[in-house]
């Protein structure tokens, strides 16, 4: 074996726990959920076993190695370029039927590789007997089972590895039905001598034929016309075997394949009706599906705010009582002022962080895991398409309320790329969980909470109309949905906790500390008088325009690196502490602040991942479409709550 | 279920019984019959495990012109389809011994 470590790739359909299974083996790394598509990019790790290293990554979901979606493309090219020693298949065992057919492709790059049946739990309460030794030897691959969520399967599965890398052992692919095999055979012996010969012959001249209608094809018809006249004859005697297409030929025969190892290998003892298909129909039911929708996130956010708001009152208690210990020992010295503006940081993190955004963070991870994202894509989609959208973004804005980095990220899911771009640019709009948190910390709390739905609302409002405009913009030819519902289960509480806890990781190594330093320079600044040119020259636009008092300037730069900075440096900047701020500004100018800052820019993560994605041109558009709307909005409650 | 179909002239049922997707009854077993429309569909839905010959069924017709959810019997798969592409895919009654 070379000297660099054996590189293993996790390849398998969306959603059949191939980041479940690799956080499993190599601690929390990537990012999981109850909802295809959530690993976008591949995520890498060194996993040492029994004194080895292992390089083990673990590559986004794909139903197929003909590439329909980005990240589909990714699983291509990194298999291609990257030669991985060792192909490890997860497959959800309680869609074995379905997930043979990739197996079965899989087996035809004649790689090294392992099958690793995962979900197996759900598969038995599904009634699948499955004989994983026939399947072992009917697939010519070693099969492991597992429940990854539990961590099940895991040793054996490294076991597995080492094993099969030691050996070598390479799979043959199955062959499919003579008729069809004669056309690869001739194929195969007809590519040109420059061909770019991938993984082996075989595979080459199935995917050679299968290009029929993609752009690859164009390809060989400019570089080597007789080739191509070739295959074409070859297409076509094909699509006489069975009146379809040539590529349709190809996938009919896998999936007769996996049909057939399905039978062979797996029985289904008929299951009743379970209790939680009963409540699936519940919540899928066209009318009521969509009353319970809105009574999931009604009471989502009542019961943050009903845990949140005593919470967030008693942990403010002890760092306003230290702040005023400290103000009335060394009155206004620099140290004082210093120290007072240190207190206001920690304790603004703290009284975030606790009370709403690990609630909220946990709740969002529960409804993710249990699959009720894509159910709600379902029931909201005729109503997206009011607004020039479908139902596959609905998930997308629901994992915006939690971040909405990962949300941009994830729009790689819609197939065209027009979706894409319309709801990449509503995501910032989203309110993310920490967001959320200052609606329910400052508009709640202080406020009421019928003032923070009603902000809630104007904001989904907001998007509605943002979306309509968008629409019009780029004009509609969405292909309509194709959405994948993946079974209704039980998710895994240390997944949920794992996640809320990255997430949590986040903000407490990185907006935490900005929050503490920005408060403390802020004093800083302010003991030296150095705010005050910053405000006078934001001045028109934060006084003038949006009728806010202009100390309230120099926080929009803070905005710039996580808008809830802005907020949470009011006080700060207007010098006093959380219960006294309305004694200070007028709910209007607290309504006029918090909706311009919510709408602002996309903070500095979000942008930088829009400008990863989709490139600087939409970055900007997105930076200006915020900063419009930032100040059409704030500047309608103005005028609105001036009127009465 | 709710909101009315709507009737799609020249797609109407044969005498095996083929209709679009969207004119098939909710509950009822159907077999695919073909996957029209382009190559990029039938690829997609091919991938998604719904091929031609297998057997489906209507799960829930969402209200407001929604999209259908449809349950794949040969290998235990759900998905939503808008109406758009429900429209193109043709089916007939399966037989009772299949």
């Amino acid at each position: 074996m070379s000297e660099r470590n054996p590189e293993i790739v996790f390849v398998g359909q969306p959603n059949s726990g191939k980041s479940t299974l690799f956080n499993a083996l190599a601690g929390f790394k990537a990012q999981t959920s109850n909802f295809p598509g959530t690993t976008v990019t591949h995520t890498h790790s060194q996993v040492i076993w029994k004194g080895r290293v292992y390089s083990i990554i673990d590559l986004p979901g794909t139903y197929s190695l003909t590439p329909h979606e980005p990240q589909e493309k990714v699983v291509l090219t990194h298999i291609f370029k990257e030669k991985p020693d060792l192909i490890v298949n997860v497959v959800d065992a309680s869609l074995l039927c379905r997930s043979l057919e990739l197996t079965v492709e899989l087996l035809e790059l004649e790689y090294p590789m392992i099958v690793v049946l995962n979900m197996m739990d759900l598969a038995e309460k599904k009634g699948l007997v499955i004989d994983t030794a026939g399947l072992e030897k009917r697939l010519g691959v070693p099969v492991v089972k597992s429940v990854a969520i539990r961590g099940q399967g895991t040793k054996e599965l490294m076991d597995c590895l080492e094993e099969v890398l030691e050996g070598r052992k390479k799979p043959s692919a199955i062959k499919y039905s003579s008729e069809v095999e004669k056309r690869i055979k001739r194929t195969e012996e007809m590519l040109p001598s420059d061909f770019p010969v991938v993984a082996n012959r075989r595979f080459t001249a199935i995917k050679a034929i299968e290009a029929e209608t993609l752009a690859v094809d164009r390809f060989f018809l400019e570089n080597n016309r007789e080739f191509k006249e070739k295959l074409d004859q070859i297409r076509r005697e094909l699509s006489s075997l069975r009146e379809a297409p040539a590529y349709e030929v190809i996938m009919a025969e896998r999936h007769h394949l996996a049909l057939k190892i399905f039978e062979e290998c797996c029985r289904v003892r008929h299951a009743r009706v379970s209790l939680l298909e009963k409540f699936d129909n519940l919540i899928m039911h066209p009318v009521l599906g969509l009353f319970i929708l809105l009574l999931v996130f009604a009471s989502l956010f009542y019961l943050i705010f009903k845990v949140g708001s005593p919470l967030e009152a008693w942990l403010l208690k002890p760092w306003e009582a230290w702040r005023l210990g400290i103000q009335e020992r060394f009155g206004s010295k620099l140290l004082a002022e210093l120290l007072s503006g240190l207190i206001q940081g920690i304790g603004g993190g703290v009284a975030i962080v606790f009370p709403y955004f690990i609630p909220l963070l946990l709740l969002m991870g529960f409804l993710e895991d249990v699959g009720y994202l894509a159910r709600a894509g379902f029931l909201l989609d005729a109503f997206m398409h009011r607004f020039g959208l479908h139902g596959k973004s609905v998930p997308l804005f629901i994992i915006g309320f939690g971040c909405n980095v990962p949300a941009i990220m994830a729009t790689r899911i819609l197939e065209s790329k027009r979706d894409r771009l319309v709801t990449a640019l509503l995501i910032p709009f989203v309110p993310c969980a920490a967001r959320t948190t200052i609606i329910l910390a400052l508009v709640a709390f202080l406020l009421g909470p019928w003032w923070a739905l009603g902000f809630y609302f104007l904001n989904l409002m907001v998007i509605a109309i943002v979306s309509s405009i968008l629409s019009r913009i780029f004009k509609y030819s969405s292909p309509g949905l194709i959405l994948e519902i993946p079974s209704l289960k039980w998710p895994s509480l240390r997944n949920i906790a794992q996640k809320t806890f990255f997430h949590l990781k986040e903000f407490i190594r990185f907006a935490w500390p900005i929050l503490i330093a920005g408060s403390v320079f802020l004093s800083f600044l302010s003991f030296l008088g150095f705010d005050r040119p910053v405000n006078l020259i934001l001045s028109p636009l934060v006084s003038g325009l949006l009728g806010l008092p202009e100390s309230l300037g120099v926080t929009l730069i803070f905005g710039f690196l996580r808008k809830e900075l802005s907020l949470l440096m009011m006080f700060q900047a207007l010098g006093v502490s959380y219960d006294q701020l309305l004694g200070v500004i007028s709910r209007a100018q607290l309504l006029t602040f918090v909706a311009f800052v919510n709408f602002f820019i996309p903070c500095l993560s979000t942008l930088a991942v829009i400008w990863k994605e989709l490139g600087r041109k939409i970055a900007l558009l997105s930076m200006t479409l915020n900063l419009t709307v930032a100040f059409l909005v704030s500047w309608l409650i103005r005028i609105i709550f001036s009127l009465f | 279920m709710f909101g009315k179909k709507e009737y799609q002239p020249g797609l109407g049922q044969d005498k095996e019984g083929t209709r679009s997707l969207l004119e098939a009854d909710e509950g009822q077993v159907y077999q695919i019959v073909e996957i029209k429309g382009g190559p990029g569909l039938s690829r997609r839905l091919m991938a998604l495990g719904f091929h031609r010959g297998d057997l489906i069924t209507l799960d829930v017709e969402a209200i407001m012109n929604g999209p259908v959810l449809v349950k794949n019997l040969t290998n235990d798969t759900r998905i939503a389809l808008g109406r758009g592409i429900a429209r193109k895919i043709l089916v007939k009654p399966a037989s009772k011994n299949e």
